[in-house]
């Protein structure tokens, strides 16, 4: 609390002071106040999220420091740093401290966002009737809110085992095999976007019985026709941040197709970094840099890929490996698995349903490290997963549902929703809660 | 707000309904339900005075009724199902079946001193009963929310499943995987050789041991005192025991005691093996609560001329009072 007080009440009045220095045409104290003001953000987050990180780097074997994260505290300060640079642009007017502050700790984004534009919330705190329940606001925000927790609990939820068990057998050194790597890969696919498009959507609920709007954080994103179009679907209000305040800033796409391209590749290696200290996020991003600078030569290159749909997708989900992967040992050892080089395994129960396929496959009783490893796990997770790629691929999202589809998807999740908040064995926390 | 709330009913109509009445698993929790009810059958059968085992898994894989019966001389029942079923369950199906006289031995798991009430009220029982069994769930209300609310995702998609199996005929392996069970009521078949594929596991397992604080505040403890004192004031004789383990992994001295405790403190008695029930890792099938079916038979051997003793004990005990 004091850090996140301090830090409102500090880039507060760095922002008043860049704001009527702009005013006054004096530009240049008004750049350095920003840049004094986003070093400091940078460097109080550098120093909560990377200083372990750094140290661990530079000093291999040195003690950690053991710096607690604040909750929170990735985003806070990209909503911070925004406000810093609206304020030298001109891009916000004084609103005064009480509808900053909100703007900043506002319950519902403060943790893991979305992460929004001073001039798209501030002006909504300052209106008349913000708080004061309105009946149609509070029952669309509260569907939302439902539907969002729905996603979390019922589906993220339900894949979490699955992916655990196989990244957690990857990180012990285990040897995966072809189905039971893909099987675990394809489920943290799910379960990253359910959660974090279920966290947001109960965000964007909570905002709505407000009266507040938040705009949308996930678009279908796995229905991404290429890469670029995945990153204007996935966290949307993240992939804003960069696009607006990072790669644009550093020259975009204005100073030749070289400069361009590095400016692409340390958007994303620093948007990996964001996510968490380690070279795994690092790798994540640099993967992600390295689809887009390939899509964008292709596209000015004017080749047209086939199955750009399915391409994309077996894209972003090869780079969740590193993303959920517990160390770089890990994801190759994953991806060694997913390659087919730990050789393909079956439960005997599929084989002997299908003898053709002792030709390619070692029948086993059960698959180690597939799901509890039963002798139903097989048909059980691919069930699952099925179900979860179909919601995924197929329906749109629950903001472009009509309010029959709303009211129908309640009706098939809300009792599992329930069962899930009250009776479910565990609970997991929200995968963004992390970073 | 009143079509938001409206669809919030009809969702939990829509899934009592379903699970109530229609969905069901009739591999996964039919076998569960039918090995119960099996057990309960042959109690039902046999004359008293009896003996019965009642447990988790450990019960079934690690005792053999068939063995103990002839030497303790009185019919012998292997209770021992699952360790995930709820004891509060386990022991009011049992209680319908027990008479004064008879013996229950208790070799207990650990797990089930310490497991949760919350893991208890959705456990697999919680489904057998809102389905299949009634009648036990109405006398534990403790239970009714939990059995309503028993059933996520993957049941409602296992049911659909198993379902389809079951009707295309799929041949189960699960006894030609760990063997199957006889009709004292005993896991057997679960040779070393089955069990050849689970020794890596075995040599590099850690058993982790619940703490004495734990066992003492566990749900499942206060469910088995609750037991304890039921067999006491009804003239059945309880007997508790340690479960197999491996022996390089003894339990802690101060979880010994406060086990011991639990028999204890209702007057029921105790009854420990010289090695405590431990065992070599070699002599396990695929958990240390599993022994293969040759030490299986010798663990049996060596218990029932202990109980036999023990059960002599009390019967003298019962009658000087």
């Amino acid at each position: 609390m004091p850090l996140l007080g301090g830090s409102v009440a500090v880039n507060y009045a760095i922002g008043q002071r860049i704001l009527r220095l702009a005013a006054a045409g004096r530009q240049r104290p008004a750049r350095r106040w920003l840049v004094a003001g986003v070093a400091a953000n940078l460097g109080l987050l550098g120093w909560f999220k990377y200083a372990d990180f750094l140290l661990g780097t530079l000093a291999p074997g040195a003690a950690p420091l053991g710096i607690v994260l604040p909750l929170g505290i990735s985003f806070f300060t990209f909503q911070q740093i925004m406000f810093l640079v609206d304020s030298a642009q001109g891009e916000r007017t004084d609103s005064g401290l009480l509808p900053y502050a909100c703007f900043v700790t506002f319950f519902p984004h403060l943790i893991a966002g979305p992460i929004v534009r001073p001039r798209e919330i501030i002006p909504q705190f300052m209106a008349r009737g913000v708080g004061i329940p309105c009946a149609d606001n509070l029952s669309v925000g509260l569907t939302l809110f439902l539907l969002g927790l729905a996603k979390k609990l019922v589906l993220a939820d339900g894949f979490a085992p699955l992916a655990d068990v196989g990244f957690n057998a990857a990180a012990h050194g285990e040897t995966l095999t072809l189905v039971e790597a893909w099987y675990a890969v394809l489920a943290y696919a799910l379960q990253i976007y359910f959660d974090f498009s279920g966290y947001s959507d109960m965000a964007i609920g909570l905002a709505r019985m407000l009266n507040v709007r938040f705009p949308l954080n996930f678009n279908s994103p796995y229905q991404a026709r290429n890469i670029s179009d995945f990153w204007q679907r996935w966290h949307i209000t993240l992939s804003r941040f960069l696009r607006d305040y990072l790669y644009i800033p550093l020259g975009g796409s204005r100073c030749g197709a070289m400069r361009r391209t590095g400016n692409l590749m340390a958007t994303m290696l620093l948007g990996g970094l964001w996510h968490g200290a380690g070279w795994c996020f690092v790798l994540w991003g640099g993967l992600h840099g390295l689809y887009l600078i390939i899509h964008h030569a292709a596209r000015r290159a004017g080749v047209r890929v086939p199955g750009g749909r399915a391409l994309t997708l077996l894209a972003v989900i090869v780079a969740w490996v590193p993303f959920r992967a517990a160390t770089l040992e890990a994801t190759l050892a994953m991806l060694r698995g997913m390659a087919g080089l730990n050789g393909l395994a079956l439960p005997q129960m599929i084989v002997g349903a299908m003898p053709a396929l002792a030709a390619i496959a070692t029948p086993l009783p059960v698959l180690r490290f597939l799901g509890d490893a039963r002798t139903l796990s097989f048909p059980e997770a691919s069930a699952l997963l099925a179900l979860g790629w179909g919601i995924a691929l197929l329906l749109p999202n629950v903001h472009a549902f009509s309010e029959r589809a709303r009211s129908l998807t309640l009706v098939g999740g809300f009792a599992f929703t329930l069962q899930a908040l009250f009776f479910a064995p565990k609970v997991a926390p929200f995968l963004y809660f992390q970073f | 707000m009143r079509s938001l709330a409206g669809a919030c009913l009809a969702s939990l109509v829509l899934y009592g309904a379903l699970f109530g009445a229609v969905l069901d698993r009739p591999l996964a929790l039919g076998f569960l339900a039918q090995q119960i009810e099996a057990r309960l059958a042959r109690a039902g059968a046999v004359e008293s005075p009896k003996l019965v085992i009642l447990a988790g898994s450990n019960g079934a894989y690690s005792h053999r009724c068939e063995t103990i019966e002839p030497i303790v001389g009185r019919p012998c029942v292997n209770g021992g199902i699952a360790v995930g079923i709820g004891l509060d369950y386990l022991f009011a199906r049992w209680q319908a079946v027990l008479r004064p006289g008879d013996a229950v031995y208790l070799p207990m798991e650990e797990a089930q001193y310490v497991r949760s009430r919350s893991a208890t009220e959705t456990g697999p029982d919680a489904a057998i009963m809102l389905r299949h069994d009634r009648a036990t769930l109405a006398s534990l209300p403790d239970r009714w929310a939990g059995a309503f609310f028993a059933f996520d995702l993957r049941a409602l998609l296992m049911s659909l499943i198993e379902r389809a199996l079951v009707t295309g005929g799929f041949h189960d392996p699960r006894a030609a995987v760990t063997g199957t069970s006889n009709a004292w009521g005993d896991h057997v078949g679960h040779t070393p050789t089955l069990g050849a594929a689970s020794q890596p596991v075995l040599a590099t397992m850690t058993p982790q041991h619940p703490s004495a604080a734990q066992v003492r505040d566990g749900y499942g403890t206060a469910l088995i005192a609750r037991f304890l004192r039921w067999a006491r004031a009804h003239g059945v004789v309880a007997i508790g025991g340690w479960p197999t383990g491996f022996a390089d992994a003894p339990l802690p001295e101060d979880e010994v005691a406060a086990i011991r405790a639990v028999y204890a403190a209702t007057g029921a008695g105790f009854l420990e093996l010289p090695n405590r029930s431990r065992y070599p890792r070699a002599a396990f099938f695929d958990t240390p609560d599993h022994l293969s079916e040759p030490w299986q038979i010798a663990h049996s051997v060596a218990l029932a001329a202990a109980l036999e003793l023990a059960l002599a004990r009390s019967t003298a005990t019962a009658r000087t009072d």
